[in-house]
């Protein structure tokens, strides 16, 4: 490492200004406007904390946090299971393993509203191969649209598709950087593969995990695309997550002002959130 | 893992069984889109089962050329490049010195790794909350419906990667060959642009290519920031369902026309994907 170097700052400054023009200065400006009321055109008017209380009064914000903790709480649960179990499974010796691992990665990096879209062709009630399938399987025809609940399910199936890949990838390669002479001498003490798993697996890819878990709370608050184009937040407002609420707010009513109140609340609810898990967030980079 | 253990053949059929099921499951939406986007139109919704091409219909490639032909399409193709192009350029530019002055210079006021940090932490932000601002500063600076508002916010969006995983890589150099390069009264810069550059090259590729992808998919700001010239493919892809009904054939086309570029991008980068998305903390 080396010190007082003048030239380390020109390495590194233009990116600090980047992110305090494009990131901190937008942050400020929005805090700034949540406590005006703006229209496209009009002088902006200063109303004070009316934007914050006004949050409190509205019931499609608490319906969408709603919407939107739920569907964060469930779906990482179900990605962090499943990707464990199939990283379990796919940590074995395996023919035509490279493949299948490979093939395993296309939903990572798939366009979510091309997903989102694609959903809708699979979801299609009449005759699409879900439910052609189950019609044929088990005489079911399942409103995936057009009922409050199914439609909700459909995006989380979609999200769970496209998210326990990444999740089976991270902890596979945890998985595999694990030293194989520990498992020798567990072998020999015990038979049971779940207390294996349990006493001596787990606590070993727990860091692994842990990062997984917070890159997914991370990325799921921002969920949007896959609603946007599966459900348009619908039926009535069934799956209007609140990125989604925010974006209408701000882009359809063009009510500025509550919009940036309104993305302030989001802020702080991820901050709170990933504070809790902060400590291991510095323990992973040093 | 080579830990021998003795596997009974019922237990191998189990788990090839699994797998066929686990990796059908993964690749089956795509499957469809492929599939739906290479059926003749009238044999849609006619079509049963898996819809296997050449057994269960004749598969055209119609609906390709069209969507293809359309200039509509192409421009937000054209759009959707240059601004995942430029976005990324920029990103490279500012974030591979900021990576390499984080792992081979001591910063004293903010230590390096709360500098680290401070970049990693974009990524946590939701891209909503900065919407309205960024929304009202294009239109002040007049770049509304241009592909450089995009540009602008999705190098911000991607820098982090850039900052964290360079510094990681360059972390992972020797720092001797600067050392000896030094004593031969070679610069920093010098140093840094004809030693641990070219040394880094594979991770740079493959940040790039995590760049490119997440340029393309993103959706929110283009669609909040565009209007009709600066669409980028994506926001095409979302006008298609409005305008043309439950035109399935076309909705397939466009939607693997969209997710094809980073697919194929991430196949390229599979040795990187797990470090490149864990910011390193994981590596694959």
């Amino acid at each position: 490492m080396r010190k007082n170097r003048r030239a380390k700052y020109f390495f590194i400054f233009p990116a600090i200004i980047w992110v305090l023009a494009f990131t901190i200065f937008p942050l400020i400006y929005s805090l700034g406007l949540s406590f005006f009321r703006v229209r496209l055109g009009r002088p902006a008017q200063f109303v004070g904390l009316n934007n914050f209380a006004r949050i409190f009064s509205d019931y499609k914000v608490g319906n969408s946090l709603k919407v939107t903790l739920l569907y964060v709480a469930i779906t990482v649960s179900i990605q962090l299971i499943l990707g464990t179990l199939i990283a379990l499974l796919f940590n074995q010796e395996m023919r035509g393993k490279n493949i299948f691992r490979a093939l395993l990665i296309l939903p990572i990096f798939c366009t979510p509203v091309a997903v989102g879209y694609l959903g809708l062709t699979i979801f299609y009630e009449e005759g699409g191969p879900i439910n052609s399938i189950l019609m044929s399987l088990f005489n079911l025809k399942i409103p995936w649209l057009s009922s409050r609940i199914w439609a909700w399910v459909a995006v989380l199936l979609l999200d769970i598709w496209q998210w326990t890949p990444f999740c089976f990838l991270v902890i596979l390669a945890g998985l595999q950087s694990l030293p194989e002479e520990i498992y020798d001498a567990a072998y020999i003490d015990s038979s049971s593969e779940w207390e294996i798993f349990r006493k001596i697996t787990f606590p070993m890819i727990q860091p692994v995990i842990m990062v997984v878990l917070l890159l997914r709370l991370i990325e799921s608050f921002k969920i949007f695309d896959v609603v946007y184009s599966l459900t348009g937040g619908g039926p009535g407002t069934a799956t209007e997550v609140y990125s989604l609420y925010t974006y209408r707010t701000g882009m359809k009513f063009f009510d500025l002002g509550y919009a940036s109140a309104l993305g302030y609340l989001l802020l702080a609810i991820v901050i709170v959130i990933i504070n809790l898990l902060f400590r291991q967030i510095r323990e992973v980079y040093e | 893992m080579g830990v021998v253990r003795k596997k009974s053949l019922s237990g191998t059929i189990i788990r090839y069984a699994l797998v066929a099921i686990i990796v059908f499951w993964a690749v089956f939406l795509i499957y469809w889109g492929v599939v739906t986007s290479i059926k003749p139109p009238a044999e849609t919704f006619t079509v049963t089962g898996l819809s296997v091409p050449f057994l269960q219909f004749q598969p055209t490639l119609e609906n390709w050329r069209t969507e293809l032909s359309t200039r509509e399409s192409r421009s937000a193709l054209l759009n959707s490049i240059i601004v995942a192009v430029s976005a990324t350029l920029i990103a490279l530019a500012l974030g591979v010195p900021a990576g390499y002055a984080l792992a081979r210079f001591e910063f004293r006021r903010m230590k390096n790794r709360d500098l680290t940090i401070w970049f990693l932490s974009q990524r946590v932000l939701p891209p909503v909350v900065v919407l309205i601002p960024f929304f009202l500063i294009m239109r002040t600076l007049h770049l509304l419906d241009t592909v450089w508002a995009l540009v602008l916010v999705n190098a911000t969006f991607v820098l982090p990667f850039a900052v964290v995983i360079m510094r990681q890589t360059f972390q992972d150099l020797p720092a001797e060959l600067e050392e000896a390069a030094e004593v031969d009264g070679c610069s920093d810069f010098m140093s840094f642009w004809r030693i641990s550059l070219p040394l880094a090259i594979p991770t740079l590729v493959a940040v790039a290519a995590i760049c490119v992808a997440f340029t393309w998919n993103e959706f929110l700001f283009a669609l909040s920031l565009t209007t009709l010239r600066a669409k980028t493919f994506p926001v095409y892809l979302a006008g298609a369902e409005d305008t043309r009904g439950v035109q399935f054939w076309f909705i397939a086309t466009r939607a693997i026309l969209a997710l094809a570029p980073p697919t194929v991008l991430a196949l390229f980068i599979q040795r990187y994907i797990v470090r490149g998305l864990t910011f390193g903390a994981v590596k694959g």
